[in-house]
Formats: structure tokens, C-alpha cells, sequence
């Protein structure tokens, strides 16, 4: 399969050819910029499918070098791109989103005007990710997201007519500048020491030249990623963007610009300087991932905004994937890994059905909706398998993945080391906070009554609900299957990230790695405690059925049931039971809910609520003081 | 004989709703005294419910107010098929002392079939037991009527 | 076949439906007229709980103008089902149904599952109380995660030393390590988690002072304001159910040692022993508490109920 190695490139090269495309054709017709779009997007995607079969089944890792540049001598001076599981990995992540995301774009956009420039920036952007995750090159992994993060501003900023949405896009700008910078920075002190800039080389090269520059420059990369990822302290940043973009761009936003910051930090701690077994490392990934997962969600508790909520559970669930990747074991890992998949599934749906209540009722505002339920059934149901995905709730994804996030961290915690059972504590009660967010906003848009004001609000059309009802399935698909997906993608793409001799190898040649004292990895599959079981779910599917069938058999034993039907309209039996009042419009929601929890916390809220300035000098600060803080931890300790 | 095991606990089981319809609180007072250790209505299977959907029972007390007049009927309106209706007190049944007010607009009669009606201003709680305990052996037989 | 008629028996006589309901009722009669005797009453008989359901049952469903009405309607056959299901993967001591290896957090979820379906029924029917009956629920929920995680924890220490990962989370494992050395109440560390549990199982259930959600003098019945009918019969029935899987849950945690190695004995003795437990854990504060406030619920599990968790936790995980 000679001609595979060709794919990877063709894959990146197939979006940013459509983004050109695009802008030049798409200004005749509609059909024309929607069918080279959709080319684009299903090309890149075919073609990364292509490279499943020798990737993640066989095992091989894929280089490809631009202009066939090989290395000379040991010295890898050409541009390549550098295919191995873990990239594969983010890589069917990335297309897939992609793809479902341009898709729901073409109902969801359609009546913006100027939308060449959105397709056009939009393909540009899927590109740029797709080319982040397949590169094997650090300084084009700059480059990249340099573009990921323009094309990002200027979408968070397309809808310019709405409030916030230049000011959302600036502070973005302003904080992601900064964590560009830092990659930057990083980039150029190890260039400074090692003369290389090639992935493989790197990694070969590194742990023999461990001196405060290189370490100083894990600092730059490591900030500069978790920017990506907008990790504690950048968290008030994607509830800034997010609340104004399209949603579309907040599906790429936070299901594949967060992930090249999580694939970021796994290959700079697993790869480049395989220095995960050190307990400080761990701390500080473990430690980063564990703050941000609990202040966010705590942050989603005060939200009126339908996607600045999504938002701060989106890092939340982010903040998931860096703590259990921090643990630094292959169970960990491969947990994850698939934590990342699914939250890219879940939060992707749940961005979506918050598009399809945009798009309906032109609000976000939870404090004015309700009753939705009645008027779009189908985006309720789609909802609520988002919100069970993103709580645990089994049989979804979300269920197998945390499921394995704690089996992940109990194993560390077993050794008596509390700093992981606090973490996993945290990891549940994250959960069930998550949960009870998901519950307010089930109750504040889509139950309790419907406002005069949206009495006219109709389903959203098929063009919207089929990538909706595609992220549902694969949600279902996910929670059932976790063996196959263990098997399949999680094992080879986490023994990839561990196994830094064999990708140094197939970059520079054999020997190389071991040549430079970088010894081949053993690290076997990890074992489970025992994995979810799918048995449940059907025992409990069995179960539900049986009660149904045991109630439609014996039938209802009162002879006179009576159901609403539209003429009960003005009758009061009918009516909502308001103490004897006549039934006016009341609906409790919004940030109304959880008063009991909200009052016992009022100190922490308000502190938190001030910290959340909104001024983009303070987050700039904070931004600085991240690096400031993470360098000096790392001179100290590494 | 799922439906007799379900007559027989119609009997055993009524909930109580309680509107006071602009009573004095005599007899509200008295109601709750029937639930105390000392009259312990629980032992028949009475319980205090807080919205007339789960009620069985529904206790009116007080001479029916213009103010309380529509609050009652809606009430009584969205209360499940079978139940009753106990008037408690000379109040609902006649306007007591208040009879001739331009602020009344009873008695309850006119608005819902009454089941039991419990005399006395106030009635004695051995009274109320003996009426809802009544009422709920109606409630029995309503069930069985509307099977048929 | 063989296979099959196993599994439907498992699922719908013992220890699933059938065996849930039974004993759920007794335990749930036997919790009232203790209350009644404590209180110097008579109380109601001993099958109140059964006669309820069946008169909900035979009386007319309303569905409110407000209501979406098939999550309104199905909702709680759903978490009655996830509740059946929880109970099928408890030991009732030597008898093991079904286990996964890791059954403690399959149970945790499927038991939030079984609260979620009920906040979800609630909200489906559109009515303001229901909103603040579910809002007050998940604040309960949020409070007895904390304290109910450290436990389950502990005890997952404690009966997983020498195994491969050095804690378990199979229940079976844990009644299996329980027999070998002992009933896990008896060992000093984990009193304090053994008390938290026992003040987790009635926020849980929604039993007394902490029945904040479903406080009927203050919210008209709360998340039940609009129920009437089947579906508050299946309501009624989840209650008791819960009593049961909760009050056997804290047998097979705390008290697998007690296990006589014969089946039927052990049935006699779970049953005997949960209806200890109910006693302790729910009738006891149901006496002799008033309500709680809904923050004072929270504060309660947050410092006292999950600070004894967590004296536990961190005594056996330093190897005490």
C-alpha cells in the first residue's frame, strides 16, 4: 500500500484546497459552494477512514515527507507529516466533527449573508486542526495554530450584529495571541538547543539535553497548549466565544480546537519529553486538569446563557480528559483518550440542539424559555440523550468513559497517594454538579410551560436534525461497545502515545532511538477492573419493557381514564394545579434552581463571579501569571 | 380480582384534601386533631395529601366566601374520578352564623354533590373520623358503580 | 433455554421484581407503624403501602394541559425499571445474581438514573411546584453524592486488599472478603462510614426529615404535585422499592459477614436485617425530626455526614 503514505497530506491538502475553492467559486451559486464544501469535507474524511485499516489495526505509523526531504545523516531537515495512532486517533475525531458540523451549517446558516466567507474560514480552520494533529513537525504545529486561532476569531466574530460577539472575538484574540506566543517561545528554545525541529528527532534527542532552557520551554509549550485547550486559568475565555459564535463554530470550538490542546499536552508530556513517569508532571497535569473540571462546573451553574453553560462544561469535561491523561498509566490514558472522543460526541449534540433553539425561538436566554418540549419533540429527546451522555448516565458514552476515568484514577489512588483519590472524588462530584446543571436546563427550555411569546415555534427542518440525530446514534454506538472501542481505537492510540522509540523510528530510521538511549516501550494493555458491561443496559432495557408490557397487558384497571386532548383547552380540570388560583404563567427555571446549594456556596460564588471580570486585561494577567507560575514550578522541580 | 383487591383498598386507602372555603379554623383545627396520637386517623389508611390530584377525599370547611368561591370549584374540578366530598362543619352546609351575609355564597350543595356532612360548630374529632370513615365506604361503592 | 428462563426468573421474581416489591411494601408498612407506635398510635396496617399503590392504580390519570405527555407518562416506568435493575445486581449475601466486577458504580448510577427519571416526569408535567420539588431533589442529590461516594470508597478499600488493584467495586468481592474476615461494621475504621451510610439511605430514599423535595405541607407534594393515577402508583411502588435496595445495599456493604452460606436462610436473614436497618436509619429520625430546610440539608451532608465518610476513607486508606 505504497500510495497510503500519500493520504495524510491529501487529507489536509483537500480542505484547504476547498477553503480556496470555496472563495473563488462559491460566489456564483449557492449549490456550487455547498457541493465543493461538502467534497472537501467528505474527501478528508474518506481518506483519513482509509488509513484505520494500516494505522490503528496493523499498527504501522505513516511518514510522509514534503518534497521527499528525507532526513541526511541523522538530521531530519524536510517538513513531514507523521501519522501514528494517537494522530490517527484525534485525526477521525477531527473529520468527523468536521463533517457533521459543515453539515448542520448549511440549514443552520442559511439565512446569514456573506456565508462564502464563512465556508471559506470554516474549511480553513478544519484544515488547520487536521493538519495540527497529523503533523510531525513542531514548528508547523505553530503555524497551525496560528491559523486555528485567526480563522477561530473570525468566526467567533461572524455573527457581528449579535452583543458581545467582536468582544468575545477580541478577548479571544488577545488571550489566544498569548498562548500562541507561548508555543512560539517554546518552540524556539528547544530549536536553540537541539537544532531540530522534526517531532521524532525531538523526542530522540530530548531527554539527553534535559538543561533549564528545554525545561523552561516544556513550561511554554505546556501553557501554550493548555491555552488551546482553554484550561484553568483560560476558562473565561470559551464562555466568551462560545455564547456568540454560531454554533456550529462552538461544536469546532470546543469538540476539536479544545482536543489539539489535549493532543497537545499528551504528545509534549508522552512523546517529546516522556517525562510522565515523573510525579511532578503528574501533579501538575493531573492538578491543572482537576481545578478546571470542578470551578467550571460550578461556573455552569450560574449561567442564564444556554451556551456559556455548554461552554464552562465543555472545559469541565476537558478538564476530565488532562486529569486522567496526567495519571500517567495506559489505562489512563486510553480513559482519556476515550473521554475525549466522547465529549467531542456528547458536546457536539448538546451545541447542536442548542443551535436548533436558536435557531427557533432567536434566543439563548434560559430565563426566557420554556415549555419547548411541546412545540420541538424531536430536539427535546435529542437533548436529553446529550444531557444522560454528558452526566454518566448509562447505557450512553459518557457512562463507559467516566466508568473508566475512575477505574483509572483509583488505580494510582491504591498506592496511598491521596492526591488521586481527592481527583477522583472530585471527578464524581463533578458529575453529579454536571447532572444537576443538565437538569436545570432540561427544566428551564424544554419543560414546565411555554411562554406567549413562543407559541409560534416550529421544529427545525431535517437539514438540521439528521447531524443531530448522527451525533445521538454515535453516542448510543460508543456506550454500548466499549470493548470493541478499547480494542480497536483507545489500546493502539494509547500504546502509540507511550511508545516514543517506534515513532522516532519510523521518522529517522531503526536504531535511531536507541542509538540516542531511548529504549522501545513494554507497556502491555492495561488491565480493567472490569470493564462496562453492556449486559446491564439490556437487563435493564428487558426490565423496562416487561414493566411496560405487564401495565399495556393487564390494561388500566379504572374504566374511565381521561387525557388531554386539544378541546380540554379552558377546562380546568386540565389546568396546572396553582392552589386553587386561576393558572397564569409561571415557570421555575433558570438561575432560579438549586437556590439550597447556590446559598451555601454564596461566598465562593461571589468570589469566583468577581474573578470572572469579563475585562480582557484581567484574563491577559492571568494569562501571564499561568506562565510565570508554571515556569518557575518547573525549573524548581524538573 | 385485581379490580376487587382495588375496590377493597379504595376503602382502606383515601387520601385527604382539605379547602377551607373561609372557615373560622375551628374545624380546620379539628381536622388536624384527628390525625393526632390521640384520634390517630392513619390507622384507617388517612393521610393529609398537599394537591387535590392524589386526593380521594376532599374536606370543605368554612361558609363558602365570594373570595374562595372560584378557587374552590377549580379545586374540586381537578380532583381524579372517584372521589367525595365531606362538608365539615355547620359552615358549608348552611352558612352557620353567617347565613345572609352579602359576602357568602353558599352552601356547598350548589356547587359539587356533597357525600357526608358533619354538623357542629365545631363537630367533635370522633365525629369527623365517623364521617370520613363513612365517606370512604362510599368512595368503595362509587368505584364499583363507575366499573359498571 | 435454560439460560433464559434463569434470567427472567432473576428479572422478575427473586431477587427482581417480585422479591423487590414484597419486601418493599413490608419494609415500607413496617416503617410506618413503628412511627405510629413510637408516637403512641395505633398506626396504619401492616399492607398500607400495597393498599396505596393499588388504590392510585385504580383511580383516573389526569395528564395537565402543560404536560409532554408520554415522558409524563413513561418516566417513572423507567426508573422503576432502573431501580428493579440496581436490585438485581445486590447480593442477597451468598446469593449473587448478576455481578460486573464493578458493580458499586453501576449501582450509583443506576440509582441517580432512578432519581433523574423521576426529576424528569416531574418537570414533564409543567407545573411551578414540580420545578421546585425537582430543584430541591437535586440538591439532595447533590448532597448525599459526596458523603455515599467516600463511603462506597472505603468500603471498596477495605475488601480489596491483596487484590490486583489493591480496591474493588464488585459487591460480590466485597460480601465474598466479608466472609472470610468478618463483617466490615465491625471493623473500628469504618464506624464512622457505617453511620454516614446509615444518614445517606433516607436522603436517598426521601424519607422523612430530609424529604425536602416532596415536603407536601410546604410545595403541594412537590415533583408529585401533578400525579395522579398509574403513574403515581408506580411512584408510590419506586419508594418502596428504593427502601429496599438501599436498606440491602447497606447489608451487603456492611454486613456480609452475617452470611449462613444457605440461600434461603440468608433471604430470612436480609429480610430480618433490613428491617433493622430501616428502623435505625429511617424510622428513628422519621419520629422524631421536623424537616429540614433544603440548605440544611446540604450543609448537613456536606460536613458532618461526608466528614465521617471521610475519617473512614482516609483511615483505611492509610491502612488502619
Amino acid at each position: 500500500m505504497e500510495f497510503m503514505i500519500n493520504f495524510p497530506i491529501l487529507a489536509v491538502i483537500s480542505l484547504f484546497l476547498g477553503a480556496f475553492v470555496t472563495s473563488l467559486a462559491g460566489r456564483r451559486s449557492e449549490t456550487a459552494r455547498n457541493a465543493v464544501v461538502l467534497i472537501s469535507m467528505a474527501t478528508s474524511l474518506i481518506l483519513v477512514l482509509c488509513l484505520i485499516k494500516p494505522v490503528l489495526i496493523d499498527g504501522e505509523i505513516i511518514t510522509y515527507w514534503l518534497g521527499n526531504w528525507q532526513p541526511v545523516e541523522g538530521w531530519a531537515f524536510g517538513i513531514s507529516l507523521q501519522v501514528d495512532a494517537l494522530s490517527l486517533f484525534f485525526a477521525l475525531i477531527v473529520t468527523v466533527a468536521v463533517f457533521v458540523s459543515g453539515v448542520y451549517s448549511f440549514s443552520y446558516m442559511k439565512h446569514d449573508d456573506s456565508l462564502v466567507n464563512f465556508y471559506t474560514l470554516f474549511l480553513m480552520l478544519s484544515g488547520s486542526v487536521l493538519g495540527l494533529v497529523l503533523s510531525g513537525d513542531l514548528f508547523n504545529i505553530f503555524v497551525m495554530i496560528e491559523i486555528m486561532t485567526f480563522t477561530a476569531v473570525a468566526l467567533t466574530a461572524f455573527r457581528n450584529n449579535y452583543e458581545g460577539a467582536l468582544e468575545g472575538a477580541f478577548k479571544y484574540l488577545i488571550v489566544g495571541a498569548l498562548g500562541s506566543t507561548s508555543v512560539l517561545v517554546g518552540v524556539a528554545m528547544i530549536y536553540s538547543q537541539l537544532h531540530t525541529l522534526n517531532l521524532a528527532q525531538i523526542a530522540a534527542l530530548l531527554p539527553s539535553h534535559m538543561n533549564p532552557v528545554t525545561v523552561a520551554a516544556f513550561g511554554f509549550l505546556f501553557v501554550g497548549f493548555g491555552t488551546k485547550a482553554f484550561l484553568f486559568p483560560f476558562q473565561p475565555l470559551a464562555a466568551d466565544a462560545h455564547a456568540v459564535a454560531p454554533a456550529s463554530i462552538s461544536l469546532m470550538i470546543s469538540g476539536v480546537l479544545t482536543k489539539c490542546g489535549v493532543y497537545g499536552i499528551v504528545r509534549l508530556c508522552y512523546a517529546l519529553y516522556q517525562n510522565m513517569d515523573q510525579p511532578f508532571v503528574q501533579y501538575l497535569v493531573t492538578g491543572v486538569g482537576a481545578v478546571s473540571m470542578f470551578i467550571c462546573v460550578t461556573m455552569a451553574f450560574n449561567q442564564h446563557n444556554f451556551k456559556r453553560l455548554l461552554a464552562f462544561h465543555s472545559i469541565s469535561q476537558v478538564g476530565y480528559v488532562i486529569t486522567v491523561a496526567g495519571m500517567g498509566t495506559m489505562l489512563g490514558l486510553s480513559a482519556g483518550l476515550y473521554h475525549a472522543m466522547n465529549h467531542t460526541i456528547f458536546k457536539g449534540l448538546l451545541f447542536l440542539t442548542a443551535g436548533a433553539v436558536q435557531h427557533a425561538t432567536g434566543t439563548l436566554d434560559l430565563d426566557e424559555m420554556g415549555g419547548l418540549s411541546k412545540k420541538m419533540p424531536k430536539t427535546t429527546i435529542l437533548f436529553l440523550i446529550g444531557a444522560a451522555s454528558i452526566s454518566g448516565l448509562p447505557p450512553f458514552n459518557g457512562f463507559a468513559s467516566k466508568w473508566m476515568i475512575y477505574q483509572a484514577a483509583f488505580e494510582r489512588a491504591a498506592d496511598g497517594n491521596i492526591f488521586f483519590l481527592v481527583a477522583a472524588v472530585a471527578a464524581l462530584i463533578t458529575s453529579v454538579l454536571t447532572l444537576a446543571s443538565f437538569i436545570k436546563v432540561a427544566q428551564s427550555v424544554f419543560f414546565g410551560q411555554l411562554p406567549e411569546s413562543m407559541k409560534d415555534v416550529k421544529e427545525v427542518d431535517q437539514g438540521m436534525c439528521i447531524p443531530m440525530w448522527i451525533m445521538a446514534a454515535l453516542c448510543v454506538i460508543t456506550g454500548l461497545f466499549p470493548a470493541q472501542i478499547q480494542q480497536w481505537l483507545l489500546v493502539p492510540a494509547a500504546k502509540a502515545a507511550m511508545n516514543a522509540a517506534a515513532y522516532i523510528d519510523a521518522a529517522m530510521g531503526n536504531g535511531y532511538a536507541a542509538a540516542n538511549g531511548i529504549a522501545a516501550s513494554s507497556a502491555a494493555a492495561p488491565a480493567f477492573i472490569g470493564s462496562w458491561n453492556p449486559v446491564t443496559w439490556l437487563l435493564l432495557l428487558l426490565s423496562v419493557t416487561i414493566a411496560v408490557c405487564l401495565v399495556a397487558v393487564l390494561g388500566n384497571p379504572n374504566p374511565k381514564t381521561t387525557e388531554v386532548a386539544e378541546e380540554t383547552e379552558g377546562d380546568d380540570k386540565f389546568e396546572s394545579f396553582f392552589s386553587g388560583e386561576k393558572a397564569v404563567f409561571s415557570q421555575v427555571g433558570g438561575s432560579d434552581l438549586f437556590w439550597g446549594f447556590k446559598h451555601n456556596w454564596r461566598k465562593y460564588f461571589s468570589f469566583m463571579h468577581d474573578w470572572h471580570s469579563g475585562v480582557v486585561n484581567d484574563y491577559a494577567l492571568y494569562g501571564a501569571a499561568a506562565i510565570a507560575v508554571v515556569l518557575a514550578l518547573c525549573v524548581i522541580f524538573l | 380480582m385485581i379490580q376487587k383487591l382495588i375496590d377493597k383498598s379504595m376503602s382502606k386507602s383515601p387520601w385527604i384534601f382539605h379547602i377551607n372555603a373561609g372557615s373560622c379554623n375551628g374545624c380546620d383545627i379539628e381536622l388536624v386533631s384527628v390525625l393526632t396520637p390521640r384520634y390517630d386517623a392513619e390507622r384507617l389508611g388517612f393521610r393529609l395529601t398537599g394537591t387535590p390530584r392524589q386526593a380521594d377525599i376532599v374536606v370543605v370547611s368554612g361558609p363558602i366566601t365570594l373570595q374562595t368561591r372560584d378557587r374552590l370549584v377549580r379545586t374540586l374540578a381537578q380532583v381524579p374520578e372517584p372521589f367525595c366530598v365531606v362538608s365539615l362543619g355547620s359552615c358549608p352546609r348552611s352558612g352557620n352564623v353567617f347565613k345572609g351575609s352579602y359576602a357568602i355564597d353558599g352552601p356547598l350543595e350548589k356547587y359539587v354533590h356533597v357525600d357526608v356532612s358533619v354538623g357542629g360548630c365545631t363537630p367533635k374529632p370522633e365525629a369527623v373520623v365517623a364521617a370520613l370513615a363513612k365517606a370512604a365506604e362510599i368512595l368503595a361503592e362509587k368505584r364499583k358503580e363507575m366499573r359498571k | 433455554m435454560t439460560q433464559f428462563l434463569m434470567t427472567a426468573f432473576h428479572v422478575l421474581v427473586f431477587p427482581g421484581a417480585l422479591f423487590c416489591v414484597v419486601i418493599g411494601i413490608l419494609l415500607a408498612g413496617i416503617d410506618r407503624k413503628l412511627v405510629a407506635r413510637m408516637q403512641n398510635r395505633v398506626g396504619p396496617p401492616l399492607l398500607q403501602p400495597l393498599y396505596d399503590v393499588l388504590k392510585c392504580w385504580g383511580k383516573e390519570t389526569i395528564v395537565p394541559r402543560h404536560a409532554r405527555r408520554g415522558l409524563f407518562l413513561y418516566a417513572p416506568l423507567v426508573g422503576f425499571a432502573a431501580l428493579i435493575t440496581t436490585a438485581l445486581f445486590i447480593p442477597v449475601l451468598s446469593y449473587t445474581a448478576y455481578s460486573t466486577g464493578g458493580d458499586l458504580v453501576v449501582i450509583l448510577y443506576l440509582l441517580t438514573l432512578a432519581s433523574v427519571t423521576m426529576m424528569v416526569g416531574a418537570a414533564a408535567s409543567g407545573s411551578p411546584f414540580a420545578g421546585v420539588g425537582l430543584s430541591r431533589e437535586m440538591v439532595a442529590m447533590i448532597s448525599y453524592e459526596l458523603p455515599f461516594v467516600l463511603v462506597l470508597l472505603a468500603v471498596g478499600k477495605v475488601a480489596g486488599e491483596g487484590s490486583a488493584l489493591g480496591c474493588t467495586f464488585s459487591l460480590q468481592t466485597i460480601v465474598n472478603w466479608q466472609a472470610a474476615n468478618g463483617s466490615i461494621l465491625f471493623h473500628w475504621s469504618m464506624i464512622p462510614a457505617a453511620i454516614a451510610m446509615l444518614m445517606v439511605i433516607p436522603c436517598e430514599i426521601g424519607m422523612h426529615p430530609f424529604d425536602v423535595a416532596e415536603a407536601e405541607t410546604e410545595i403541594c407534594e412537590g415533583m408529585l404535585a401533578e400525579y395522579s393515577g398509574a403513574p403515581l402508583a408506580v411512584f408510590k411502588l419506586s419508594h418502596c422499592v428504593k427502601m429496599y435496595v438501599m436498606t440491602a445495599l447497606f447489608c451487603a456493604m456492611f454486613l456480609g459477614g452475617l452470611s449462613t452460606g444457605i440461600v434461603v436462610l440468608d433471604v430470612l436473614l436480609v429480610i430480618v436485617l433490613c428491617t433493622v436497618v430501616t428502623f435505625v436509619s429511617m424510622t428513628v429520625p422519621h419520629a422524631v425530626c421536623a424537616r429540614l430546610k433544603v440548605e440544611q440539608v446540604f450543609k448537613f451532608y456536606w460536613t458532618v455526614v461526608a466528614g465521617l465518610a471521610a475519617i473512614s476513607a482516609i483511615l483505611v486508606w492509610f491502612g488502619l
